[in-house]
């Protein structure tokens, strides 16, 4: 299948890439370092340990998701390797999708090597391995596929500079929208109101994957939950690769 | 340049910055690192702007304050005890730990167990479930303040939670009977007399039991001692003349059915032995 | 014979600038492009030549215009199958091999699967690129890379091709090998579309050409037709013969030593000059007639502009 054999190409280029491999030494020496700060801490250590790892995860990952995203479309465009591609019977949404997914199963193999060195760390300590981590980095990962699409989506019309801040202030915004709740509850009715809160629907709530705290304290997740957030993912995500693709399909290359 | 110069340039540059900052480190600075955190607002909004990091963020400044109630050179350093335990709690309030080693800071470095209550009460505030703060609290107004009344109150939270320890409700007995309130801690004292199991636990109860008795038994022996006194004139011969002239309908007798001793010279009513020798 | 690309009225403008101003890049372009010749693009630097292309391959979307291949659209799938393209200066992903780089592009066509290895190998030959087949493209020579260009636009065996300025940048080797491979396509069948600004390329391969300036294709038509034979000026190189008796047979331009160039545009003082030499026992060491050449013709186009 075409997008497959383009989403493995861009596996093969990404892999290659060195800033990943910067970013895993830093998140190694994160989640490594954590061992000596739970020395310094009075009580349970595991705690720190389990916070420092998952907070590497979720940090590094998306500052992959973010670095190689924005060049993702961008590269190709100004090294000219797309004026080839697409003169082939592909089409366009064919060529991004091949991106998106072969980035996808780079961040995948990235989150599993960080996963797999915080396990580690965590049996080296004879702390047990809960079966909630998986579940907190599960849904990182799913934060991740949201990221990712959104730094596609800005580097297919902006400069990797400028697609790196937005993707940034996305992730930042994701993490706030909140704020524009409790405004628009302390809002008289009125159509103010609803505008508002028809902008708080909108922007991305990145809170909904975030699962760290829940499992540092070993509190119960309902299953409910789990459903509501994934499919909250799935359709944002969605609705960014749609916005990707009516970008890019009319974009003239000069 | 010539290569030589340049290497011993940067040698004697580095080997100068180690040795100034070795020596700046001696000197005692009042402002430690991360001592900006206490002009941190708290508040409900501090968590979100964490960006999700908020647990990692609690720990962070818990292993902090940890340092820094540790350094002996700062002198105010408990000024703002609440204020920065109050941070933690904010960022992620099931955070267990800080609340009780920030409580034992209070109590035993600061030595303001006032201050040791706000923080266990917070605790117990966004952590209902968690007989430990109370109970803790319990310990600290009963020991260090010998305040009984406050202790009785704290044990008594505590007895409210699923899963307390049952020596919560003989503290809070303890602390009824220190506090003179005989009622409350004979009737706590006859529950876990009968409604525990183990052996010991039924003696330790029994004698408390004693414990109280004798002693309500003794301060009703003392008021009428003291009405026959003003009613007479003088001390009663012996107890039955308390009887005998109407004051008291019967005569009380220890839990072991013995005489309470009386001393006809100075007055003094007493327990024929001891309640823990029993 | 069928028309393979028919461009009809062809308009692209481009807003460029900080305070957007309207730049007209293609002001009505038409041609039409037969099967089986070696179609030549010709134009200045910025007349629009690559635009045309890009348009062409559904790069860039015309603001006016119609542009079918094969019949068909030129945005459908179909269309596409039957076509490859060499861009100017071209460049892939480096750390493919060279085999790994055609594999990949093989699997975007409709190619059979069977077929790709020898596809591949016949490929690698016909351009003479089979001792790097497994070379890392990040090592290749810009010749090299041109090459691979040529081999990644063959992949689909498409009727017609498209090359940008495929003798860009290589060495008079080089050139020869690729204008053999163009030439070559055109015996198997193929339609060859090239643009280039290397007069003296399209001069010898070309069957028919258009020629773009300013957003305009100012001549189209058969090379043979649009360059007439008649001779313009013949250069005669002699020694011997003193300034002073040449008198005004030609103009006069200095050689080495004491040859002297003589340019003599009438015929008839062709013979005057032999004559001379003749009487003053003077050499000739060359004698060129120029009939006019396509570079005449193009900077002529240029100049009209």
């Amino acid at each position: 299948m075409k997008i497959l054999a383009i989403a493995l190409n861009t596996f093969k280029e990404a892999i290659r890439d060195r800033i990943l491999y910067l970013l895993l030494f830093f998140a190694s020496v994160c989640i490594i370092f954590s061992r000596l700060l739970a020395l310094l801490t009075v009580g349970d250590r595991a705690k720190i340990i389990t916070d420092v790892g998952l907070a590497s995860l979720s940090l590094f990952g998306a500052l992959m998701a973010i670095m190689i995203g924005t060049g993702l479309v961008y590269k190709e465009i100004d090294k000219r390797t797309l004026y080839t591609l697409l003169s082939k019977p592909i089409q366009r949404y064919q060529f991004l999708l091949g991106k998106y997914l072969g980035l996808l199963l780079t961040l995948f193999i990235m989150l599993a090597l960080m996963t797999v060195i915080f396990l580690i760390l965590i049996l080296l300590h004879n702390y047990p391995v809960e079966g909630s981590f998986f579940i907190a980095i599960l849904f990182i990962f799913m934060e991740l596929c949201l990221i990712t699409a959104v730094a596609m989506l800005f580097s297919c019309f902006s400069t990797p500079i400028l697609s790196t801040l937005f993707s940034l202030a996305f992730y930042l915004i994701g993490h706030l929208s909140w704020g524009l709740e409790t405004l628009v509850n302390k809002m008289p009715q009125g159509g103010v109101k609803t505008v508002a809160r028809f902008f708080y629907l909108v922007i991305p709530d990145l809170e909904n994957f975030n699962f760290k705290t829940e499992v540092v304290h070993h509190l119960p997740i309902p299953p409910k939950v789990f459903i509501y957030s994934s499919l909250y993912g799935l359709f944002y995500t969605v609705f960014i690769l749609a916005l990707a693709m009516i970008v890019f399909r009319r974009r003239d290359f000069i | 340049m010539r290569k030589g110069l340049l290497i011993l340039l940067l040698v004697l540059s580095c080997g100068l910055f180690m040795g100034v900052k070795s020596i700046a480190d001696k000197i005692p600075r009042s402002n430690i690192p991360g001592a900006s955190l206490i002009y941190i607002p708290s508040g409900k909004y501090l968590k979100h702007a964490t960006f999700g990091y908020s647990s990692l963020m609690a720990d962070l400044v818990y292993i902090w304050a940890i340092q820094y109630y540790g350094d002996h050179n700062i002198a105010e350093r408990y000024d703002h005890l609440d204020h920065i335990f109050s941070i933690i709690a904010e960022l992620d309030p099931r955070y267990l730990d800080p609340y009780e080693v920030g409580a034992i800071i209070a109590v035993y470095e600061a030595r303001d167990p006032y201050l040791a209550f706000k923080v266990l009460d917070r605790g117990l505030e966004k952590n209902p479930d968690q007989w430990i703060f109370p109970y803790q609290a319990g310990h600290y107004a009963a020991i260090n303040l010998k305040d009984y009344d406050l202790a009785r109150q704290y044990y008594k939270k505590t007895m409210a939670i699923e899963g307390a320890p049952a020596i919560a409700q003989r503290l809070y007995a303890d602390a009824a009977y220190k506090g003179t309130d005989f009622r409350t801690a004979w009737e706590n004292w006859l529950e876990v007399y009968q409604t525990s199991d183990d052996e010991r636990i039924k003696k330790i109860a029994f004698n408390h039991m004693y414990q109280v008795r004798t002693a309500m038994d003794l301060a009703e022996l003392k008021d009428a001692i003291e009405k026959y006194k003003k009613i007479k004139g003088s001390l009663p011969d012996n107890l039955d003349q308390l009887k005998s002239a109407g004051i008291l309908d019967s005569i009380p007798k220890d839990l072991d059915e013995r005489d309470y001793i009386y001393d006809p010279e100075t007055g003094i009513v007493d327990s024929p032995l001891k309640w823990w020798k029993r | 014979m069928d028309t393979v690309l028919q461009i009809e009225d062809l308009h692209k403008s481009f807003k460029t600038g900080f305070i957007p101003k309207e730049k007209k890049i293609l002001d009505g372009i038409s041609l039409e492009v037969k099967a089986g010749e070696i179609f030549g693009y010709l134009g200045p630097n910025g007349a629009g030549k690559t635009t045309t292309l890009k348009c062409v391959l559904g790069l860039i979307f015309p603001d006016k215009g119609n542009i079918e291949i094969f019949g068909q659209s030129n945005l459908s799938m179909q269309a596409k199958e039957k076509i490859g393209f060499l861009p100017e200066n071209p460049y892939f992903y480096d750390y493919l091999s060279a085999t790994e780089f055609l594999s990949f592009y093989c699997d975007l066509t409709a190619a059979k699967k069977e077929r790709k290895k020898t596809q591949i190998t016949t490929l690698l030959r016909m351009v003479g690129l089979e001792h790097a087949a497994n070379l890392q493209l990040r090592k290749f020579s810009r010749g090299m890379l041109q090459r691979i260009g040529l081999a990644q636009a063959l992949i689909n065996e498409p009727s017609l091709v498209f090359l940008d300025e495929p003798l860009g940048g290589l060495d008079p080797l080089g050139r020869k090998d690729i204008r053999d491979v163009i030439v070559r396509l055109k015996e198997e069948g193929k339609t060859v579309f090239l643009s280039s600004h290397i007069l003296q390329d399209i001069e010898m391969i070309c069957d028919r050409v258009a020629i773009l300036v300013e957003g305009h294709v100012v001549n189209q038509g058969p090379l043979q037709d649009l360059v007439s034979e008649k001779v313009q000026v013949t250069e005669i190189t002699i020694s011997g013969i003193g300034s002073e008796d040449l008198g005004d047979l030609g103009e006069r331009y200095s050689a080495q030593g004491d040859r002297v160039l003589l340019k003599v545009f009438e015929e008839e003082k062709i013979a005057s000059v032999l004559q001379l030499i003749l009487e003053k026992k003077g050499r000739v060491h060359s004698l060129i007639p120029r009939t006019e050449t396509l570079e005449d013709l193009f900077v002529g186009a240029v100049r009209q502009k």
